[in-house]
This record gives structure tokens, C-alpha cells and sequence, in this order.
């Protein structure tokens, strides 16, 4: 691992700043759980890594009761998001998602803006965030700017991101009554796992909790970037949900995914997996409205 | 058959791992913690094809690079210097690489990060020639040769044998069964990876730290390197460090000892060479992929009548250990229940991937998922629950099997009532929920494979009550130290922590020829024994002169020495020690011991009684299959093995969870992924070893049978833990939801397709 300077600025001005003088030699470094990996395997070398740890706004989480938006500073680290009471009633998905993702260590150290940011077709935080229709914030030399989450990525490893363009935080808006959602890593480990697939169902219904008023169906490793299935997701819009339609929108999901074959797993199987796992995360969708109201 | 003795006091004690609070403090030395003064670090450049002519090797910009102190190409490598069991394996090639572990080229320098530049500076030109990777394909006439000498990729080796008539019996069947079954590469994954330090003194012996399984044997391939390099008459002392997991894995001698070695003496400095994880995945040897044909015949009563086996061995580009694994693999072909009629032949053939090893069960696995698979079919196929066909055809004490193999003490009856009655106590037949059950057989009372199957031990005793024992028999994590202590702390009267192991060292201990064939508890504790037995003795002698008491009388525990019931007969061990020390003609208390059992190296037709006494256990197993995934999840397991005796519950227990995690491990997720040679998966991330949070509960109930010839009645019981998982889950998925998978490891996506085209 070559050797490099680490810094610890204490605001996202100061970072910018930093990261301005030295822009093609220095890399932001969230938790550090992707960022070391590199390092030490030679695919990234870096002389200066700008830590984002020490600036206090991008490590809160917090929801505004006046108008019901959550925000998540993107230095909020997964197991932060899985111990909050608030994210494991409200957001169930967000729960889902984060307290599967590697080990304790991980989730301990992992921050929710480093699995953005990374931008590999599994990254487990990126569905929920964007199933939630989450907003991203973005701070770089030339000013603020907001983006959807669901258009952060490009490609694997690469996002919309300017150079020396910090996130600072994911903004997630309220939530409509009678909604639900739920996210499955589906892999072949408990730990420890990349999912095959991961599928993240979000479902508001309307009043007499039978008609789908909005649908948001959220696919990790079925693309190159995190996608969602927006022929699956229009199809269910005005419907009523039960068994029958919710195979159906696993059907039309699986075929607008673009799986392919891996040393990880078959394609085939990876549809098959949509397939089925969106019909259950729907079905879960459902007993978590009617369990709620 | 030995009483149960139950006025033991330290034997059967479930008495911690000695070594426990110096790992959980990080304080073990592993081969990683060694440094020595003016070490340089050493490293190896692999080949970048599977198959191909090295045409130009030029080293000149490595030679060059400040830092570094020697460079070795396939040139530098003295021609008798060669590894494995067939010796085809030189540690650098030259002239041709046949696989991509192939080692081309090594360095040492200054630092690891200069020996790693200096690899990057090696410019290697290459022909690349067509690679053969399926053993089927690499039969065939036409075929690519590995090695052109040979002229055929098939290698000579006698693994063949018929008792009884399979023919006949045959068309006397009632019931036949014929199917083909499959496993692929999984590796040990030791935490500890790989690793050597060697160096010379300046007479040119040769000391070298490397965490080995077989220290006396690796002593014996040491010493005919230095005759390789022209170094006669030298010594090769052999220290091992901590062990960090062995499995087999380190049961051979490898490149990177070798190459340390002469890296070492070019340099004339200590050289150290550790590989990191992912070189650990690409550059250790795997357990070997099998092709397994098996037909199995039972009359209309459901008696075994004969069994008929040919497999395929994926033998790799060299030959390691891996090439004789049928010789174990014959054990359960012909003596895993009673069948009279048997005939079994292995071919191993030269492919361009990764070359096998012994790895925990020594083919046994790949072997027992085969037939115990195939046994419920034919159960099936009979109308016989299956539990009890097994009963049918179970061994019994005092059976002398087809192969010779002269059964003592068997358990396995009581292991099938035992493991029966855990599944079926509140079975409610639920939709996709099965139950399965798989046994074993395997060797518990040493194995003769080598020459020797000894094991040497040389016990001291101090002034102060405590013992230094030196033996042959090496713990690499398993916990044989423990089961050393405990053994001479019971015949010496002593606690467990009196007990020094030293197993480290070549130049003090004895004689072993390993840690393999679960002989470790048998063999060892057996030399242990002995040596402790020769000492009490004296103890006795010289405590009956100073308490004026019949030796007979006398008794030795909790560090006393005593008649029962006499008050004034009583005296504390390290005084009496003290007494026979410091008394004129005084003495100190010492003995050795050799202890080589009296099994039979497999003769004629490959008949002959190999172990002392073997060791039979049940595994059973509920899982729920989810039918529109495929995903296999592991309810309940139950594994009850014939263990002679426990010497230590504790230990015992922690094997038997081990081997069942590596079973299962065997049966759903392991897999070293090759796409033409090329390991696809060399990291914890894409190869699935089970992790804590897939652990399951198992219960391991210990059924104590024991033995005569073992210590204290103890049986072998390393390895059969990872023995007959994967059948037993195959078998239970076959209740749950009616579909075969005839292939490891049972993937999700193998169940969902079996599933699939069922319902079609
Ligand atoms: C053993 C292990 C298991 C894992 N398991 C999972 C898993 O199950 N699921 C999963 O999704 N991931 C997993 N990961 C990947 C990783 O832990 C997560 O992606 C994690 O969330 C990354 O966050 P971090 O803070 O550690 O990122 P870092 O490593 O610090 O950074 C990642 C990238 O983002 C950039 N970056 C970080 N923060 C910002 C910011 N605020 N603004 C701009 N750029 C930024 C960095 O420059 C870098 O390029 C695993 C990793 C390991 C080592």
C-alpha cells in the first residue's frame, strides 16, 4: 500500500478546499470500508485522503415533524440507520436493507454516502434510497446542487459527481399514509453477502387500502447501476393489489431487468428471483399497511 | 473392551484449549509474528497461462532494483529437486507451464513492497498451447498432453479392485440403482495462510519455520533438497510456529518452502515467504473434483448385495497427496455397511487446472455422497424406510469387511437409534420440510499408509511436580495438546496445566509421520501414554520405598501420592520427586516411548486391516427447501459419531461442530469457481465459506464405545464430522420436495432447476 497524508477537515468547505489544491491527488474518504480495500489491492493510490468524519451536519440523522421529511447525512453510518427506532418503524426498507449489509464491523464503520458514492450495481443502500424517492444533495467548488438519488449513477464506480463534489446528504420526502415497503438481499450467505439480486417493493395504496395509488419497484444487480422497473411499477399504478397482480408485476420486472450471467450467478435465476422475491416484498408491503392502520 | 472408568480425574474433563487465552490475547506466534535479524522477504511470480512454452525469461531489470538480494527463474532450480508424491512437481518450471499456480519465478528483497516491484519488473515471453480441463475430455486419445513425456494424461496408479463377483450378484439383485454423481474444488481456508522462514547457518544446515502437518516427513523432503543442491550429509531442522488450521492442507511439502529454502542459501540470509489471502486461494491445493459412477444391488429383503464404483479424479497439472485419496475412498466402498461383492476403480487424470491435496476425510466425502446418496435411492427403490435399510446392512462388532478390515467396537446401530429418535421426536410432515440421514465410516485407530504409522514421545518430570513431554504429534488447532496433557496428568496423578507439550521442534521431538488419518488422539496420545505409563511405574517404585507401602496400594492423583484410607501413607508428588533427586545415588524420573500400532499396510488386492479400529457415525438433518428459490435452509442437525471414549467432551464436540460446518459448507456453498484453469473467486467474498451468522445448532451426541487398543478407549474422530453432511442434505431435500441433486455444491440455482423440470 504506498504511503499518503490523511486530513480531517472540519467543515465541507474546508474539504472542498482541500480537495481543490491537490484535486488529482486526493480522494474523499467516508468510512473507508471500499476506500481501504483499494488501497491496499493498488487500484486506488492516493497521496492525500480528505476524511469526511469530523464534519458534524454530515454525520445527522433527522426527520422534520412539521413536514415530515427525513434526512440522512450521508456520513451516517449503516448501523447508525439499523439502531434508529424512527428508520425501523417508518422506513422499513431503509432497516431491511442496512442491517444485512456485510458484518457488525462493517455496518459500524460503513456510512450510507460511501455506499452511494462507491456505485456498484449491488450496493445495498442505494435501492431503498431510491424506492423512497430520495434526493441527494450535493456541495463542490462551483456551489450546491440536488440531484435524485435514482440518477446518481452512471456506471459501476461512476456517478454524476464533479470532481472535488462532496454528498452531503440524502433528503427522503414524507411519506403518504397507508404506504409500505420492504427490501430482500437475496444471496446464498446470512453474512458476509453481495446479493445476487436485491429488490426493494414500495407500495402506497389508497384510503380503503386496496388500489395502488403509487408503486416503486427497485432492482440492485439486475443492471449496471441500480435500476427500477418502471414498466412493473406502471402496470401496478390503479390496480388493486392482491396475489394475482402482484405475480404479474414480478413478471414484467424480471423481464425489463437486464441480469446476466456471472462467476456469482445465472442469469436465469437471478429473474427467477425477481420474479418471486417482488411478488413477496409486495405481499410484505401489504401486511405492513394493514398492520399499521 | 475397557470398563468405562469413572474415578478418572482428569480424562473426559471438558478442560479448555491450553493455548485459548494466548489466542483470544493475540499473543500465539503464527508464521506471520516470526522476524529474525537481516530477514529479507521473498516472493513468487505465477505463470499467466494455463498451458503454454515459456519461450524468454529476462530478470535483468528485477536483478537490478535496488533492494533486491536474489532472483530465481525454472534455470536456478537443481534437476532432482522435485515435490509430491510422484515427484513431478519441480518449485520453478522451466520450459513449459501446465497451470496458472505454476511458479516461474521468485525474488527476495529488502521488503515485501520491493520484492512485489521486482516480480513486475520479470518480462516473461510465452507460447501459449491449448489447455484440457475436463478429466473426461483430457482421457480421450487426442487430448492435450500436461506433461508430453507421460504420452497419456492418465496417471499410472493401481487404484482398482473386485472381491466377490459383482456380476453375478447382479443378476441376483431384486434391486438396482445406477446413477452418476459429482463434486467440484473446495479448499481448507485455514485463517492462518501459508508460509515458511528458512535460513543457514553458516555449515549450511538449514532451520526452517513453517507451519506444517508433518513435520518429520517434511525433515525427510528438506534434507533430499539440500542432496538436490548439492548439500550432503547437512541438517534440516523443522520449527513450527502456531498452526492457524491444517485440514490436510499442509500434509505435503510446497514451492514456497522449497523456494524459501534456496532463495535463503543464494542470499545467505534469512528469507521469509508468506502468501496473502488471495495467493492463498490461487497457490494451495484443493480437495479433488470427483466423477463418481455408482450401481448398488439389494435382495427383495433389502441385503446389500453388491456395489460396483469408477470415478474420475481431477488430478491437476502435478501430484500431491490428492492422487491417492481412492486408497481411503476404498474404506467406504466396501466396508461402509455389509456388501460381500465390491469392485471399485479410480482413474486420476492430468488436467491443466489447480492439483489436489488431502483435505479432513481424505476422500471419504466425495466417496460417502455417492453412496449414501445412492443408499436411499435403492431404499427407495426396495420400499424400505430408509433408516431402516440401514439397519439391515449396519456393521457389526467383530466383522471382518472384503477389504480385511477387522471391526472392534462399533456404534453404528446405536448411532442410528440415536439420530433416529432426534428426527422423528415431533416430525409434523410440513409442506417442503424433509428429513435425511447419511453415515460414515473411517478410520479411528491410526492408518497405515506410510511405512510407519509411530509416533514417538520422550517425557521428563522436574523437582516441582511438573512435566515436559516431547512428542511427535503435532496440534495445529485441533487441540492434541490438551489430549497429550490430559493423558499423562491422569496416569501421573497431575492437573492438566502440570502438563508442558512441546511439539515444535525437530531437533527435540520424536518421530511422527503426522497429523492425518484422525491418528493424532490414537497414535500420539497412545506414545504418550506409554512414555507416562514407564514413569509412573518408577513413581510407584520409589513411593512405595519412602511410604513403606505396596506398590499396588498405591495411588497418584490431584499431585498426591497415597493409600487409600491411610492417613499417614500420603505424600505430595514434586516432594516425592525431590526425595528421588536429591538423595545420594539420586535420580530424575524420564522416559521415551515409540508407540507404532499393530494396523497392516493395504497388501494384496488392497486387503489389509489399515487402522487399529475404525469409527462409524450418523448424521441427520431437517431442512426446509423453498420451491420457488431453491434455498436450502438447515432446520436441525443431529450428529452422533462412535467415539471410543472422550477425552475431552469439550474438544470433542468442537470437531465434530467444525467438521459439520465444513460439511455443510461442502453440501450448499463452497465452490473455487475455474473458468479454463483461472480461479474466479479467490477472496472470502465470492467463495462462501459458511460464516457465524450461518452456523447452525448441531447436536453432537457422544456415544462412548470404548476401544481397547485406544488411550483410555478413545477412537479418532478429526475428521468424520465433514464426512457424511453433504449426502445426509441431499438426502433430506430429497424428502422435502422430491428432487435428486446429484451434483456439489446444492446451490440454489441446481434445486430451483431439478424443481423446474419436475413439474414440467
Ligand atoms: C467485508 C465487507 C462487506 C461489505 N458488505 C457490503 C454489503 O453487504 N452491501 C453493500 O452494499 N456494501 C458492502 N460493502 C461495501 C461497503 O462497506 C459499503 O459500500 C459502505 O457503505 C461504503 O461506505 P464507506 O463509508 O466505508 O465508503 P468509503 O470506502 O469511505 O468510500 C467509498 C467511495 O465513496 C467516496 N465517498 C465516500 N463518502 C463520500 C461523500 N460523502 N461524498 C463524496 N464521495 C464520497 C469515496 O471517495 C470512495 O470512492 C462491504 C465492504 C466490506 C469490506
Amino acid at each position: 500500500m504506498k504511503a499518503f497524508k490523511y486530513l480531517s477537515p472540519k467543515s465541507v468547505e474546508e474539504a472542498i478546499a482541500f480537495h481543490g489544491r491537490h484535486s488529482e491527488t486526493s480522494r474523499f474518504i467516508g468510512g473507508g470500508t471500499d476506500v481501504i480495500v483499494k488501497l491496499k489491492e493498488g487500484w486506488m493510490e492516493p497521496d492525500f485522503l480528505i476524511s469526511l468524519k469530523k464534519i458534524k451536519e454530515m454525520g445527522e440523522l433527522s426527520k422534520n415533524n412539521a413536514t415530515g421529511e427525513l434526512s440522512i447525512g450521508a456520513m451516517v453510518t449503516h448501523a447508525t440507520l439499523e439502531k434508529s427506532i424512527m428508520i425501523q418503524k417508518e422506513y422499513p426498507i431503509i432497516y431491511d436493507a442496512v442491517s444485512n449489509i456485510g458484518s457488525l464491523q462493517v455496518r459500524n464503520v460503513g456510512t450510507i454516502g460511501g455506499n452511494l458514492i462507491n456505485a456498484v450495481p449491488s450496493a445495498d443502500g442505494a435501492i431503498p434510497l431510491i424506492a423512497l424517492d430520495g434526493v441527494a444533495l450535493l456541495h463542490g467548488p462551483d456551489g450546491e446542487r440536488s440531484a435524485s438519488v435514482k440518477d446518481l449513477f452512471i456506471k459501476p464506480y461512476k456517478t454524476i459527481l464533479k470532481p472535488g463534489e462532496i454528498l452531503k446528504k440524502i433528503t427522503i420526502p414524507p411519506q403518504e399514509p397507508y404506504t409500505g415497503s420492504a427490501y430482500i438481499k437475496f444471496g446464498r450467505r446470512a453474512a458476509m453477502e453481495l446479493p445476487l439480486v436485491g429488490i426493494g417493493v414500495l407500495l402506497t395504496l389508497d384510503h380503503a387500502r386496496k388500489i395502488c395509488k403509487k408503486a416503486r419497484i427497485c432492482l440492485g444487480v439486475a443492471a449496471p447501476v441500480p435500476m427500477r422497473a418502471f414498466d412493473a411499477e406502471k402496470f401496478l399504478a390503479g390496480k388493486e393489489i392482491n396475489e394475482e397482480t402482484l405475480v404479474k408485476a414480478g413478471r414484467i420486472a424480471a423481464d425489463e431487468s437486464k441480469v446476466r450471467d456471472s462467476v456469482r450467478g445465472k442469469a436465469w435465476h437471478r429473474k427467477e428471483m425477481i420474479r418471486v422475491q417482488v411478488k413477496r416484498m409486495g405481499q410484505k408491503c401489504l401486511e405492513l399497511i394493514r398492520n399499521n392502520n | 473392551m475397557n470398563e468405562l472408568k469413572s474415578d478418572l480425574s482428569v480424562v473426559g474433563k471438558r478442560i479448555p484449549k491450553l493455548d485459548a487465552s494466548l489466542k483470544a490475547m493475540g499473543r500465539a506466534e503464527y508464521i506471520q509474528d516470526i522476524k529474525l535479524p537481516g530477514m529479507v522477504y521473498g516472493k513468487i511470480l505465477y505463470s499467466s497461462y494455463a498451458h503454454a512454452n515459456i519461450i524468454k525469461i529476462d530478470t535483468s531489470k528485477a536483478v537490478a532494483l535496488p533492494g533486491v538480494h536474489a532472483v530465481l527463474t525454472g534455470e536456478d532450480i537443481p534437476g532432482k529437486m522435485k515435490m509430491g508424491f510422484y515427484k513431478d512437481n519441480p518449485p520453478i518450471k522451466k520450459g513449459k507451464v501446465c497451470s496458472f499456480r505454476d511458479e516461474v519465478a521468485a525474488v527476495a528483497a529488502k521488503s515485501p513492497e520491493i520484492a512485489r516491484k521486482a516480480l513486475s519488473l520479470i518480462e516473461i515471453e510465452y507460447e501459449e498451447l491449448e489447455g484440457i480441463f475436463d478429466p473426461e475430455k483430457a482421457m480421450k486419445k487426442d487430448s492435450p498432453l500436461v506433461h508430453e513425456k507421460n504420452k497419456t494424461n492418465i496417471l499410472k496408479l493401481p487404484w482398482k479392485l473386485h472381491y466377490g463377483d459383482v456380476e453375478k450378484a447382479g443378476e441376483k439383485a431384486a434391486f438396482t440403482v445406477e446413477d452418476r454423481f459429482s463434486t467440484t474444488w473446495v479448499t481448507h481456508c485455514c485463517l492462518g495462510t501459508s508460509g515458511a522462514v528458512a535460513l543457514f547457518d553458516a555449515n549450511d544446515n538449514l532451520t526452517i519455520y513453517t507451519n506444517t502437518q508433518i513435520p518429520s516427513l517434511a525433515q525427510k523432503d528438506f534434507l533430499e533438497a539440500l542432496k538436490a543442491m548439492g548439500l550432503e550429509n547437512k541438517r534440516a531442522r523443522v520449527i513450527k510456529p502456531v498452526i492457524g488450521g491444517g485440514f490436510g492442507s499442509k500434509l505435503d511439502t510446497y514451492a514456497y518452502e522449497h523456494i524459501a529454502i534456496l532463495l535463503a542459501h543464494k542470499c545467505r540470509k534469512p528469507v521469509k515467504l508468506t502468501f496473502d489471502r488471495q495467493e492463498e486461494f490461487k497457490a494451495t491445493s484443493t480437495r479433488q473434483p470427483a466423477i463418481i459412477d455408482i450401481r448398488q444391488g439389494c435382495d427383495k429383503n433389502g441385503k446389500l448385495l453388491f456395489r460396483d464404483i469408477k470415478m474420475i479424479l481431477d488430478n491437476g497439472a502435478y501430484t500431491s497427496w490428492g492422487a491417492t485419496t481412492p486408497s481411503v475412498m476404498m474404506m467406504p466402498v466396501t466396508s461402509l455397511y455389509r456388501v460381500k461383492n465390491v469392485r471399485y476403480s479410480a482413474k486420476c487424470v492430468y488436467t491443466n487446472n489447480t492439483y489436489s491435496q488431502a483435505m479432513r476425510g481424505y476422500g471419504n466425502p466425495q466417496a460417502t455422497f455417492a453412496i449414501e446418496s445412492s443408499m436411499d435411492m435403492l431404499a427407495e427403490k426396495a420400499g424400505i424406510d430408509p433408516i431402516e435399510f440401514r439397519r439391515i446392512n449396519r456393521n457389526h462388532p467383530g466383522d471382518v469387511t472384503p477389504q480385511k478390515f477387522k471391526i472392534t467396537t462399533c456404534g453404528l446401530d446405536l448411532c442410528l437409534d440415536t439420530v433416529e429418535k432426534e428426527l422423528k421426536e415431533n416430525n409434523i410432515k410440513q409442506k417442503g420440510v424433509g428429513i435425511g440421514i447419511a453415515s460414515l465410516i473411517h478410520v479411528g485407530g491410526g492408518a497405515r499408509i506410510y511405512k510407519s504409522d509411530g509416533c514417538g514421545a520422550i517425557l521428563k518430570m522436574d523437582d516441582y511436580g511438573k512435566v515436559d513431554i516431547f512428542t511427535g504429534g503435532t496440534d495445529m488447532g485441533q487441540g492434541l495438546d490438551n489430549i497429550t496433557a490430559q493423558i499423562v496428568a491422569e496416569e501421573l496423578g497431575l492437573f492438566a496445566e502440570d502438563i508442558n507439550v512441546v511439539h515444535t521442534d525437530t531437533d527435540v521431538c520424536p518421530w511422527d509421520v503426522g497429523a492425518h488419518a484422525s491418528r493424532s488422539t490414537f497414535v500420539a496420545g497412545n506414545a504418550a501414554l506409554g512414555a507416562a505409563k514407564k514413569v509412573k511405574e518408577k513413581l510407584l517404585e520409589f513411593g512405595s520405598k519412602i511410604l513403606d507401602a505396596d506398590p499396588g496400594d498405591l495411588v497418584l492423583r490431584d499431585r498426591l501420592i497415597f493409600v487409600p484410607g491411610d492417613n499417614e501413607k500420603k505424600m505430595a508428588i514434586d516432594k516425592l520427586l525431590r526425595k528421588a533427586h536429591f538423595s545420594p545415588g539420586g535420580t530424575m524420573l524420564m522416559a521415551d516411548f515409540f508407540y507404532d500400532p499393530d494396523n497392516e499396510n493395504l497388501g494384496k488386492e488392497f486387503k489389509g486391516n489399515m487402522s487399529m479400529t475404525y469409527t462409524f457415525g450418523v448424521h441427520g438433518v431437517r431442512v426446509k427447501v423453498d420451491v420457488e428459490t431453491g434455498k436450502v435452509e438447515v432446520l436441525e442437525y443431529v450428529a452422533a459419531h462412535d467415539v471410543g471414549r472422550a477425552i475431552n467432551p469439550l474438544l470433542l464436540e468442537g470437531q465434530v461442530y467444525g467438521g459439520v460446518v465444513m460439511g455443510l459448507g461442502y453440501a450448499l456453498t463452497e465452490e473455487v469457481v475455474h473458468k479454463k484453469g483461472k480461479n474466479m473467486n479467490a477472496n472470502f467474498r465470492d467463495y462462501k465459506l459458511f460464516t457465524a451468522k450461518d452456523a447452525i445448532k448441531i447436536k453432537a451426541p457422544v456415544l462412548e464405545t470404548p476401544d481397547k487398543d485406544g488411550p483410555f478407549g478413545a477412537k479418532g474422530i478429526g475428521e468424520p464430522g465433514c464426512v457424511p453432511t453433504a449426502p445426509a442434505i441431499a438426502n433430506a431435500i430429497y424428502d422435502a420436495v422430491g428432487v435428486r441433486i446429484y451434483d456439489l455444491p446444492i446451490t440454489p440455482e441446481k434445486v430451483l432447476a431439478a424443481l423446474k423440470e419436475k413439474n414440467n
